[in-house]
């Protein structure tokens, strides 16, 4: 069977299991969630068969509108894996985290949109005709917003919703306008690579789309609805949202590069910068956050910007038709979408076991939790390094990549630009190496700082079964890449096309022969780190617990307390205190002997809160004076209709008699 | 064929025991310095070895606040910086392993062991270790730029990512300028090295930016984070610390050694070399004192500018 059929197959699965729980004799949730777990299997299967098999499969479809393709290639399965291995293992994991018959849970509408949402962008990686992307576009768009607004009776929820919808409508409104663009140059909606010369309306195409795509991406000043939004739903929907939704607008941009003839080098310049600033800002705002949901969802917008580092790369290359940059920028963006998607969907499922384990969203409540949730402590320990970027696990890879395509660029003729982003780069891996320790040390290590703590256990095999299948994914994405270098390039081909056309081939080097021997001898040297870990730990011989062990020594301190534990906030002192945003209000001791003190911090979004949200206040202010024009009255509606019809008939009647 | 081959070997097996023994020397040798320097006569050269000895021989003892992250610490820092070293030069003997992009991993093989000891001090709960971890991450963040401006000038000066060539072929010296003399060094090779020294005395806890020797000041950084630590763990963490001088200093000495004929003149001239670091350290510690904690950043900011300032003058 074609791969199209199955992946279609899927999403109609998905729909069933949508609506499964409605149906009276299933109420549980059970089915439903049998039936999308086998829907994401197939589509994965499928997904993977496709990218392996580098063969693309599609369907014709005569809608209304014209003809509709939904075709499967290589760039579509690179998107499809992650959504549905997050698809598939969220579902099971809502099993038990939010069941369907909650008395106060809306666990059926949560339940009835997840599955939406799964169908839409499942459709949306399939589509090839600008239209009806839109619609499964919007789709999209709104059953992420009801995802969101699962917890309506909390009004933060409601707000974070509201503002999620004005800011996706916002952008597309957006990507409307850059389709309408595309179809103007096409000379329709169905999605064909143009070949032939580059005009000018490429570019503007292009920028629209970074612009619009950017919104679903959280690209720096367009980010600001998504904290709240991510911290707001439940766990696995944050898993899906962060994992894969943002990714909805990596894809958007790179299928409409990939349909243009060229792209200009400026504009992977920009993509270049925009993607390391809001990697620096995305990790500096991760590292001051309270709320660790928040802070996660700051460092999806890092990692965003890391993947928009490497498209930026990429077109670089494929401007200047240099074929390694191209290699490695789109190689390793594609890499990290995959591996984010991995570690992301791990760390939020971690906090959904945080979350229903002891109740609250704020790091500083919690603390010790290794010891009372061992097994969650454990599978978090990978997604944690792999989050910072730290060998051997996935997450350094790719940004090795990036580390190689940079250095490239530095070599073969762009200095400056090249500089600036590994500074950019460096400074991302050193604080995001900062905001995890924080994470793990606060909430895992070090003694409970509240009674939050007080009765957590780990959770039931159905929400670590999950957990455990992405933390292997997480190693083993990290030890086994040399046979996804093929692949790899397969879905660069579709992205660098050579100038003479897709037909011609690639205009990328293949990775294989680029970082081959090099990632050969990577891999040893991680290899020999697995084995010296090993080798100490065992020369330590495990950890004789004498029976009645000692409180940690701490200098000889005669009656230490949990309060008196570095928290959160003071171990980020040294770099979040220096975020614009952040402000702090301490009295300063005067007297000897004082009295109790108070201390506050305060965190805001210095250019989402600070900055974008007055502007648009101010901005909607402004448009109130329209408001006269809608009084109410449906007369005066049937008026403005007759006006209108009356000047185009005037505009007729003189683009006729003058202009003809 | 067979002659090449047994010179590999040889020099793989030199490389081995350089990292696994020569270690413990260093601080030995520093120790000494700063005696003398003081008037005194100091422990002996090999006083870090009896010290191991005696721990691993000793009993741990594990706080019931601390978990297996504890344990990761100390082992996940010898064994990162373990496999590091084998991507160093010793001098202008060739590297085990060495490829493209190398310095990379070099670079987040020294965060991991970062991160793997901040959490391990996180783990014991203690105000006192929170306080040093949350110093470390602070500075450290500061160190990697200046470590990674220093390796991007470089690399645009050799047009390689690999650390050898690197270190040991940049052609900034005098000798591959032909300008023959000491006195003509050049102006980015001398920011690269001013910038990595700071970094040098910053990851490795030296004075001016900490105090390897004392455990009780409110100003430690590394030694706060380990303070909970006993017996053979504790031995790990003192052992991975000398590690850290040697593979680190190796980055230092490799920049200014010469090329020799034979090749074990060579390994005499690293050698050379590390003693020489070993003394130029004991004689900063001796002749400085400790900044206070507001001034470590700037004094790190100092050496991220050299090192940004070495690669700009390699781009124009």
């Amino acid at each position: 069977m074609p791969d199209i059929t199955l992946i279609l197959l899927a999403a109609g699965c998905w729909m069933v299991a949508a609506v499964l729980p409605f149906v009276p004799p299933v109420k549980e949730g059970r089915l439903s969630t049998v039936v999308g777990a086998l829907g994401s299997l197939l589509a994965f299967v499928a997904a993977l068969h496709a990218l392996l098999s580098g063969h693309a499969s599609h369907v014709d479809l005569r809608l209304w509108l014209g003809p509709v393709r939904l075709e499967v290639d290589a760039l579509s399965a690179a998107f499809l894996l992650p959504l549905h291995l997050v698809a598939g293992l969220g579902i099971v994991f809502g099993l038990e985290y939010w069941p369907a018959n909650l008395a106060k849970g809306f666990g059926r509408s949560l339940r009835f949109y997840f599955g939406l949402l799964v169908t839409a962008i499942t459709l949306l990686f399939l589509l090839r005709n600008g239209l009806v992307f839109l619609m499964a576009w919007e789709a999209m768009a709104v059953s992420a917003f009801f995802l969101v607004a699962t917890e309506h009776h909390h009004p933060e929820v409601r707000h974070a919703s509201w503002i999620y919808l004005v800011c996706t409508h916002t952008g597309t409104l957006i990507i409307t306008a850059s389709i309408i663009l595309l179809a103007h140059r096409m000379g329709g909606f169905p999605w064909l690579p143009i070949s032939g010369a580059a005009e000018d309306l490429d570019g503007w195409i292009l920028l629209l789309a970074v612009l619009g795509f950017g919104f679903k991406a959280g690209l720096l000043p367009l980010h600001f609805w998504l904290p709240a939004a991510h911290a707001s739903s439940p766990s696995h929907v944050s898993a899906i949202l962060s994992s894969v939704m943002l990714k909805t607008g990596v894809y958007g941009v790179l299928r409409v590069s990939s349909l243009l003839p060229t792209v200009p080098a400026w504009l992977g310049g920009a993509l270049l910068a925009l993607g390391g600033l809001s990697a620096v800002y995305g990790v500096w705002n991760a590292l001051a956050q309270r709320d660790y949901k928040r802070l996660l969802a700051y460092s999806s917008i890092e990692n965003l910007g890391i993947i928009a580092m490497g498209i930026g790369l990429g077109w670089t290359g494929r401007a200047t038709e240099s074929p390694i940059l191209a290699a490695l920028g789109f190689g390793g963006a594609i890499f990290h979408v995959w591996n984010h998607a991995i570690f992301k969907s791990l760390l939020f499922f971690g906090s959904g076991s945080l979350l229903h384990a002891t109740g609250t969203r704020d790091m500083e409540a919690l603390g010790g939790l290794a010891a009372r949730m061992p097994r969650t402590a454990l599978l978090l320990f990978p997604a944690v390094l792999a989050v910072s970027a730290l060998p051997p696990f996935n997450g350094f890879l790719s940004e090795w990549f990036l580390y190689r395509g940079l250095f490239a660029s530095l070599k073969g003729g762009y200095p400056w630009s090249a500089g600036l982003a590994l500074l950019a780069l460096v400074l991302t891996g050193g604080l995001a190496a900062v905001a995890f320790a924080r994470f793990y040390g606060t909430v895992f290590l070090g003694s409970p700082r509240s009674s939050a703590v007080d009765h957590t256990h780990d959770p039931s095999a159905l929400m670590l079964g999950p957990m455990a299948l992405l933390a292997g994914l997480t190693l083993a994405m990290g030890l086994l890449i040399l046979p996804l270098l093929p692949v790899l390039d397969c879905i660069i081909g579709l992205l660098a096309p050579s100038p003479g056309g897709l037909s011609a081939g690639s205009l990328a080097a293949p990775l294989a022969s680029i970082l081959g021997r090099d990632l050969r001898l990577l891999l040893v040297l991680e290899g020999l780190l697995l084995a010296l870990g090993g080798l100490g730990l065992a020369w330590l011989g495990g950890r004789k617990v004498r029976a009645k062990a000692p409180p940690t020594w701490d200098c000889g301190y005669a009656a230490p307390t949990a309060r008196m534990q570095y928290t959160g906030s003071s171990f980020a002192d040294g770099w979040a205190l220096a975020l614009p945003g952040v402000t702090r209000r301490v009295r300063t001791i005067r007297r000897l002997f004082p009295g109790p003190q108070t201390f506050r911090l305060k965190v805001v979004d210095a250019v989402g809160d600070g900055m974008v949200v007055p502007w648009f206040g101010r901005l909607a202010a402004r448009l109130l004076r329209f408001r006269r024009l809608q009084p109410g009255f449906l007369a005066l509606y049937i008026l403005y209709l007759l006006l209108a019809l009356l000047a185009v008939f005037l505009w007729l009647l003189v683009r006729g008699r003058f202009l003809a | 064929m067979s002659q090449p081959l047994l010179s590999t070997a040889l020099n793989l097996l030199l490389h081995a025991l350089a990292v696994l023994l020569l270690p413990p020397l260093i601080p030995g040798l520093i120790a000494k310095v700063k005696a003398r320097m003081a008037g005194r006569t100091g422990p002996p050269v090999l006083q870090l070895y009896y010290d191991l000895a005696k721990l691993s021989r000793k009993e741990a003892v594990f706080s019931r606040t601390t978990t297996w992250i504890f344990l990761a610490g100390p082992v996940g820092t010898v064994a990162a910086v373990l496999v590091a070293s084998l991507m160093v030069p010793f001098g202008h003997t060739p590297a085990p392993i060495s490829f493209e992009g190398d310095v990379i991993l070099f670079a987040y093989l020294l965060g991991l062991a970062r991160f793997l000891t901040v959490l391990s001090a996180l783990d014991t709960g203690s105000a006192f270790e929170g306080m040093g971890a949350a110093r470390e991450v602070t500075f450290s963040a500061l160190a990697e730029p200046a470590l990674f401006f220093g390796f991007a000038a470089l690399a645009k000066a050799t047009g390689s990512l690999s650390l050898a060539p690197m270190l040991v072929g940049h052609g900034l010296t005098p000798q591959a300028q032909g300008m023959g003399t000491a006195a003509h060094l050049s102006g980015p090779l001398i920011l690269i090295l001013a910038g990595w020294s700071i970094v040098y005395l910053a990851e490795n806890a030296r004075i001016p930016v900490d105090d390897p020797n004392t455990h009780l000041e409110l100003t430690m950084i590394h030694e706060v984070m380990v303070l909970d630590h006993s017996g053979r763990p504790f031995a790990l963490v003192l052992y991975g610390a000398s590690l850290k001088l040697v593979v680190l200093g190796a980055l230092l000495v490799d920049l200014l050694l010469p090329r020799l004929a034979h090749g074990w003149m060579n390994w005499l001239m690293f050698l050379a070399g590390l003693g020489g670091l070993a003394l130029a350290v004991g004689l900063v510690e001796s002749m400085t004192a400790r900044f206070r904690m507001t001034k470590v950043p700037q004094f790190l900011l100092a050496g991220v500018l050299a090192s940004a300032f070495a690669f700009l003058l390699l781009l124009v």
